[in-house]
C-alpha cells in the first residue's frame, strides 16, 4: 500500500505564499518516518492533503496508484486509511466523554454500533485508555489528551497514520508511551509520519526522514542522512560550545552550590 | 459550576441509568407545580436534600451551601410579593415611609411562601439532577428520546467549549496579571476588554481547528456517537428476573 504525493502545489487564500510548490514523496507500508523543517516549511499542509481535509491546486494525491477522489465516499475511503493527529489534542476532543469521543469516527466509516465499540475499546486499550473511557474530555491531563486524540484516529483503524508535532508538548515518560504505541502500529504494518522539530527524536526512531523546505522535498532518504544534511543548516546557536579547559562558573555560583554527583 | 460537574461524575449515583434521576426531578417538579401549599415544596426540598445525601452519597456541607444560596436569593425575590406597597393606608399592618405605606397582609404571606418553598423545591429537584447526573448522560437520554439530532450537538459543543473556554479565559487572565495588567481600574477595565476580545477570536479559531480535526475523522455534519452503558437499580433487575 502508498500514499503518493506527485507534484503537489497548494496555497492558502492568504498570505499568497504558496503552502506547497511542488512536492512529491511517496509513503509505503510500514515506514517510520519523519517530516522536518522550518515553521512554515509545508509539513502541517502535506498532513492535512494526505488526509483529504485540503485538496491540492495542483498536481495530485494518491493512494494506492488511484488517485484521491473528493466526493462523500471518496474522502470516507482515504479517512478509513489515512489518519491525522493534529498538534495540539486539545482542540481535536469534542465530546463530553472520552468513550464517544472515540466512537466518532469508526461510527462515521458506518460501521455498527457493536463493531464501534470493539474498535473503541481497542484503541483505548492501545492507548492505555480503559480505565479513562468515562471520564470527560475537559478533566483530562496533557499527556492523556494527546493519547485521546491519537485513540480516536487509531479507532477508525488507518493504514497511515500521521501525526503533527504531537510529542512535542509531552513530558520524557508520555512521549516514550506515545513512541511505545507508534512501534506497535509499525508492528502491525501501518505507516507513522511524525512531524518534529526533535532531532534527536528523529534520529532515534526514524528510518526514514523527509526535509521539507518552501513548500518542497528538499532531501528524502535515511534518517541519519537527512538529519546530518538538515543539521548543517541549522544556525550557530545550535552548535555545541566546548567549556575550555580552564573555564570556570562563576564564584557566586561556585560557592553556593555543592557539587552534585549523578 | 465546574464544582457542580466534578460531583456529577464522582457521586453513587453517577453510573445509574439517567431516566430514573431525571424521572425522580420531574416527579418532585411536578409536586411542586400543583400543589399550592408550602408544605409540598418544603416536603421536596427535604426529600432531595435526603437523596442527594444519603443516596449519591454528596458532601453535605456542599449541598446545604448550594440550597442556602438558592433560598437567600429567592427569599430576595419573593420579598416583593410578601410587602404590598401603596400611597394609602391599608387594613393591613404595616409601616409609613414618606408617601408610600408599605404593608403585610395575610394573603401576600401566604403567597409569597407558597411561591418561596415551590421554587425552593424545584431548585431542589435540579439540584439533585445536576449533581448526580454527567451532562454526557443527560444527552444520551435525550438522544434516546429522538430529540433533533442538532440540538444535542450543540448541547455537547457549547458543553465541551465552556470549559475549553474557560480554561483559555484562565491563562489570558494570567498572562495579563503577570504584566500587571489589574493594577488600578483603568488597566483593569482594558485587561478585562482586551480579554474579551481574544477570547472571542480564540473561540472562533478554536472551532476552526477542531473542525478540521472533526473532517478529519469523517464528521458530515451529525456527531454520531456511542452511548454509555448505565446501571439500573437492584429492585428492578431482581423484580424483572421473577
Amino acid at each position: 500500500m502508498t500514499l503518493g504525493f506527485s507534484d503537489v502545489h497548494f496555497s492558502y487564500p492568504a498570505p499568497s505564499v504558496p503552502a506547497l510548490a511542488g512536492a512529491s514523496v511517496c509513503f509505503t507500508a510500514g515506514e517510520a518516518v519523519v517530516l522536518v523543517g522550518r515553521n512554515g516549511s509545508g509539513k502541517s499542509t502535506l498532513m492535512l492533503l494526505a488526509n483529504g481535509i485540503l485538496r491540492p491546486g495542483k498536481g495530485a494525491v494518491t493512494l494506492d496508484g488511484q488517485a484521491v477522489r473528493y466526493d462523500r465516499r471518496g474522502l470516507l475511503d482515504l479517512r478509513s486509511q489515512v489518519g491525522v493527529v493534529f498538534q495540539n489534542p486539545e482542540e481535536q476532543l469534542f465530546s463530553a466523554s472520552v468513550y464517544q469521543d472515540l466512537s466518532l469516527g469508526p461510527l462515521n466509516l458506518g460501521l455498527s454500533p457493536v463493531v464501534a465499540r470493539e474498535r473503541v475499546l481497542h484503541a483505548a486499550g492501545r492507548c492505555d485508555l480503559l480505565n479513562l473511557l468515562d471520564r470527560p474530555t475537559h478533566a483530562l491531563s496533557g499527556g492523556e489528551k494527546a493519547r485521546a486524540a491519537l485513540a480516536g484516529v487509531l479507532a477508525m483503524g488507518p493504514r497511515f497514520l500521521f501525526a503533527d508535532e504531537l510529542t512535542n508538548s509531552l513530558d520524557p515518560w508520555m512521549r516514550a508511551n506515545v513512541l511505545e504505541i507508534f512501534a506497535d502500529l509499525l508492528a502491525d504494518g501501518c505507516t507513522v509520519v511524525l512531524a518534529t522539530h526533535d532531532h534527536a527524536l528523529a534520529a532515534s526512531w526514524a528510518q526514514r526522514a523527509v526535509w521539507l523546505d518552501a513548500g518542497r522535498v528538499r532531501a528524502d532518504g535515511p534518517a541519519d542522512v537527512v538529519l546530518n544534511a538538515l543539521r548543517q543548516q541549522l544556525p550557530p546557536a545550535f552548535g555545541h560550545r566546548r567549556r575550555t579547559a580552564d573555564a570556570r562558573p562563576p564564584a557566586a555560583v561556585s560557592a553556593g552550590l555543592n557539587e552534585v554527583h549523578l | 459550576m465546574q464544582h457542580i460537574d466534578r460531583f456529577a461524575y464522582a457521586n453513587r449515583l453517577a453510573r445509574l441509568h439517567p431516566a430514573y434521576k431525571v424521572g425522580c426531578s420531574a416527579l418532585a417538579l411536578l409536586l411542586c407545580l400543583v400543589v399550592p401549599h408550602p408544605a409540598a415544596g418544603l416536603s421536596v426540598l427535604a426529600a432531595m436534600l435526603t437523596l442527594a445525601i444519603a443516596w449519591a452519597g454528596l458532601p453535605p456541607a456542599f449541598v446545604l451551601k448550594l440550597a442556602l444560596g438558592e433560598a437567600s436569593f429567592l427569599a430576595l425575590g419573593v420579598l416583593g410579593v410578601a410587602v404590598s406597597v401603596s400611597t394609602s393606608a391599608s387594613a393591613a399592618p404595616g409601616v409609613r415611609m414618606g408617601p408610600l405605606w408599605f404593608a403585610i397582609s395575610p394573603d401576600t404571606l401566604w403567597t409569597a411562601a407558597v411561591l418561596f418553598a415551590r421554587a425552593l423545591g424545584g431548585a431542589a429537584a435540579m439540584n439533585f439532577l445536576a449533581l448526580t447526573t454527567p451532562v454526557v448522560a443527560v444527552v444520551d437520554l435525550l438522544r434516546a428520546l429522538r430529540v433533533p439530532a442538532l440540538l444535542i450537538d450543540l448541547m455537547t459543543l457549547i458543553y465541551r467549549f465552556t470549559f475549553a473556554l474557560f480554561d483559555s479565559l484562565e491563562r489570558m487572565t494570567l498572562a495579563h496579571e503577570v504584566r500587571l495588567g489589574f493594577r488600578d481600574g483603568r488597566s483593569s477595565l482594558r485587561s478585562a476588554a482586551e480579554i474579551g476580545a481574544n477570547l472571542f477570536i480564540e473561540a472562533f479559531r478554536r472551532s476552526r481547528r477542531l473542525d478540521l480535526a472533526l473532517q478529519g475523522r469523517g464528521w458530515d455534519g451529525a456527531l454520531r456517537v456511542l452511548p454509555h452503558a448505565y446501571d439500573h437499580p437492584r429492585w428492578l433487575i431482581r423484580g424483572a428476573r421473577r
